[in-house]
């Protein structure tokens, strides 16, 4: 679709309107200028033919006959006329009278009877211009003081104008109207075009301040004048809700690929800091093999990180909550994570003891409730006390199920506990390199349940203990569902 | 010449001091976190300081700041795994005089690391010279008039030092402070038996002695020009 403006397409509909209207106006003072003018130009000819009629004098000769008295030649040269008597003899007619020209239609029918004063108006075409002509029947007395009211002639006077300068008025008119329409079409272009482009200007500045946001610069401060305006307010609020939640996505995706950065490049540093020492001078077999192992096992610290942010990446991907389908059976699942771990606990003289209530199924992948779980022990494992317990508790909190890991150890400082899902957290980094632990474990825990529409929260006091508490909702059998 | 690495990732500063130690033959003292390391570099005995970015309790630029606030003048080489060039800016500006990306070349880290000694010692020279003695600090050789004088690394490490500032008198305090790490007391009286055999060896058939023992106050190199006259 090819671009358009919208300024534009609005000036030319308001155009196209008015030009529709002066048009209308146009024809419309045209029909009735033309009448106007006609029905003046009628009476102009009547009152010729009546002077016309005026001119007709008794002959003073035996037949009785009437005559022009010669006062008719005083008409405009361009005008016709022929006067009739009732015999149908020419009592006189203009020099320019086109002879057998003149054809009225009802002169066939030729009613004889016409009463006088009668006219009727035809047009007809003389010498190729157009003409209007009136016929009139007339009525003379000659001699009105005689005895019986005089001798009554009658006459039929035809006479004729040229219709061109009626038209010409008529036109004059007309196009005063059409000019007038047209002037103020271009008025309304022009201040329209000055208008819209006045009342457009918040959103231009919107759209200015909206070209202004790059990812690496996100504030987006809507113009005052597009809050303000019914119209744009809600693009504009719109507008900063996406930039500021993008803008947030961006910034957490920015700093996860730079802690992730910083802590691949770190392994590396590592794996080859003791590549390099081991080569620096020449060593004995033994020291060769106590290097060897060490830069085997910083390998392996760096395959966790690898393999915990490929984890995190899988839970994170394709957010959709889980599907109704998917379920586990939270105390069966629970039970295999503990015996998993059991080996780790035992190492580390702890024992697990699991408190399941009723069976319950949970709406999570079995997968990722184990791995939940799982990170969720290890955690507490590794920072229990020696010969202390640690405790699962499940129990049934509404459309949840609930799963509570505490532990007995260390605890976490409470202002460490805001920062505990952060990735790549560590709430003692030293302590926790040397256990193995990535950073990532809770920041994966917390990907799951939000996965899955869940809650986690840890509640944790200095050298008491800490307890994870996690929800999840409760898988509704399909059978109940439908 | 002593060091103090400042770095969290513990397997990476054992390497890093392991390789201090085998190569040069630094003293190399270490502090996992931010708020230990600037506690440390108070001392004042370091050389070097060797300074991760991202440490805990107290993050590297809060360090750097701090030593520079004291008007520490300790060389610094930051050891950073972020390379974005702000954070180079912003690092160089508050004091720092080198810096390594991770993952670094434990070569290059040592050859900067000498580098910065010697340029906050106020030499430009890997090559060091004092009358007719000419120490290499690449090759850790040491020649008197051409001569080649093997000494233990013990012996080397102090001559190192004292010919980073010669004529000035050395305490014997000092010389145990910057050649040896924390638990330097020990080594109190064993640093007495280094400087003799030094100067033993330094000396041959000179009959001028070419460390000079100022009683109660320290060890200057007294070397003249021609060696010996």
């Amino acid at each position: 679709m090819k671009p358009y403006s919208l300024t534009h397409r609005l000036i030319a509909t308001v155009l196209l309107i008015e030009l529709v209207s002066a048009l209308s106006v146009t024809a419309v003072a045209l029909l009735y200028e033309r009448h106007a003018h006609f029905r003046a130009f009628d009476v102009l000819l009547r009152g010729r033919a009546d002077s016309m009629l005026g001119a007709v004098q008794d002959a003073e000769d035996k037949d009785d006959n009437v005559m022009l008295d010669g006062t008719e030649t005083a008409v405009p040269k361009d005008d016709v006329y022929e006067v009739t008597d009732a015999g149908g003899r020419v009592l006189g007619r203009s020099a320019n009278w086109p002879v057998g020209q003149i054809s009225d239609s009802s002169e066939h029918v030729r009613p004889r009877s016409h009463d006088p004063g009668d006219a009727s108006y035809f047009e007809t075409s003389i010498q190729g211009r157009a003409y209007r002509m009136i016929r009139l029947h007339g009525l003379r007395i000659v001699d009105p003081g005689d005895k019986g009211g005089g001798v009554r002639r009658y006459v039929v006077i035809y006479y004729g104008s040229s219709v061109r300068r009626v038209w010409q008025a008529v036109l004059r008119a007309v196009s005063f109207y059409a000019l007038s329409s047209l002037a103020v079409l271009a008025c309304t272009g022009v201040l329209m075009s000055w208008l819209l482009n006045r009342g457009l200007a918040p959103l231009r500045e919107l759209a200015a301040g909206a070209e202004r946001v790059s990812a690496t610069s996100w504030t987006f401060v809507p113009p005052p004048e597009a809050r303000m305006s019914k119209e744009l307010a809600p693009l504009a609020s719109a507008l900063e809700t996406l930039l500021h939640g993008l803008e947030q996505s961006f910034e957490q995706q920015r700093r996860f690929v730079g802690d992730a950065a910083h802590e691949l490049k770190t392994s590396v540093a590592v794996v080859k800091s003791s590549l390099q020492l081991l080569g620096m001078k020449p060593r004995t077999p033994g020291e060769y093999q106590a290097g060897l192992e060490r830069c085997l096992a910083d390998c392996g610290r760096m395959e966790a990180i690898v393999a915990q942010m490929l984890t995190l990446a899988h839970v994170e991907e394709g957010q959709s909550a889980g599907s109704p389908a998917c379920r586990t059976d939270i105390s069966i699942a629970l039970r295999e994570v503990a015996q998993e771990l059991e080996a780790v606990a035992q190492s580390r003289e702890i024992s697990i003891e699991v408190q399941d209530g009723s069976a319950m199924a949970a709406s999570i992948e079995p997968e990722h409730f184990k791995l939940l779980c799982t990170n969720l022990l290890m955690n507490a494992l590794q920072h229990s006390l020696p010969g202390s317990a640690v405790t699962i508790r499940v129990a049934r909190a509404g459309d949840f199920a609930e799963v509570e890991v505490a532990d007995h150890g260390e605890g976490i400082a409470p202002e460490e506990l805001p920062r505990i899902f952060e990735r790549f957290f560590r709430s003692d980094p030293s302590r926790s390199r040397k256990t193995g632990g990535t950073g990532l474990g809770l920041a994966i825990c917390k990907a799951v349940v939000d996965r899955y529409g869940g809650s986690i929260a840890i509640h944790s006091k200095l050298a008491v203990g800490t307890n994870v508490l996690v929800r999840i909702p409760i898988s509704v059998p399909a059978s109940i569902l439908s | 010449m002593r060091v103090l690495l400042i770095e969290d990732e513990i397997r990476l500063a054992e390497n890093v001091a392991s390789a201090l130690r085998e190569g040069p033959g630094f003293a190399v003292d270490r502090a996992e976190d931010g708020e230990t390391g600037a506690a440390l570099a108070e001392n004042g005995c370091y050389d070097l300081i060797i300074l991760d970015l991202m440490l805990p309790r107290l993050d590297g630029l809060g360090v750097l700041r701090r030593l520079r606030a004291r008007k520490d003048k300790t060389p610094v080489l930051i050891l950073t795994a972020r390379d974005e060039v702000d954070s180079t800016i912003r690092l160089l500006n508050a004091g720092a005089d080198d810096y390594l990306s991770k993952p670094f070349d434990l070569g290059e880290l040592l050859a900067r690391a000498k580098v910065l000694i010697r340029r906050g010692k106020g030499i430009a020279h890997p090559t060091l010279g004092v009358g007719d003695i000419v120490l290499n600090t690449v090759e850790q050789t040491v020649y008197r008039a051409g001569e080649t004088i093997e000494l233990s690394p013990m012996e080397y490490r102090i001559l190192e030092y004292l010919m980073h500032r010669p004529r000035a008198v050395i305490s014997k305090r000092e010389l145990l402070e910057h050649l040896y790490d924390y638990n330097w007391e020990h080594h109190s009286n064993v640093i007495e038996v280094h400087v003799s055999n030094l100067r033993r060896k330094l000396s041959g058939s000179d009959p001028v002695s070419s460390i000079e023992t100022l009683r109660g106050r320290g060890y200057r190199l007294l070397i003249s020009k021609a060696g010996g006259e």
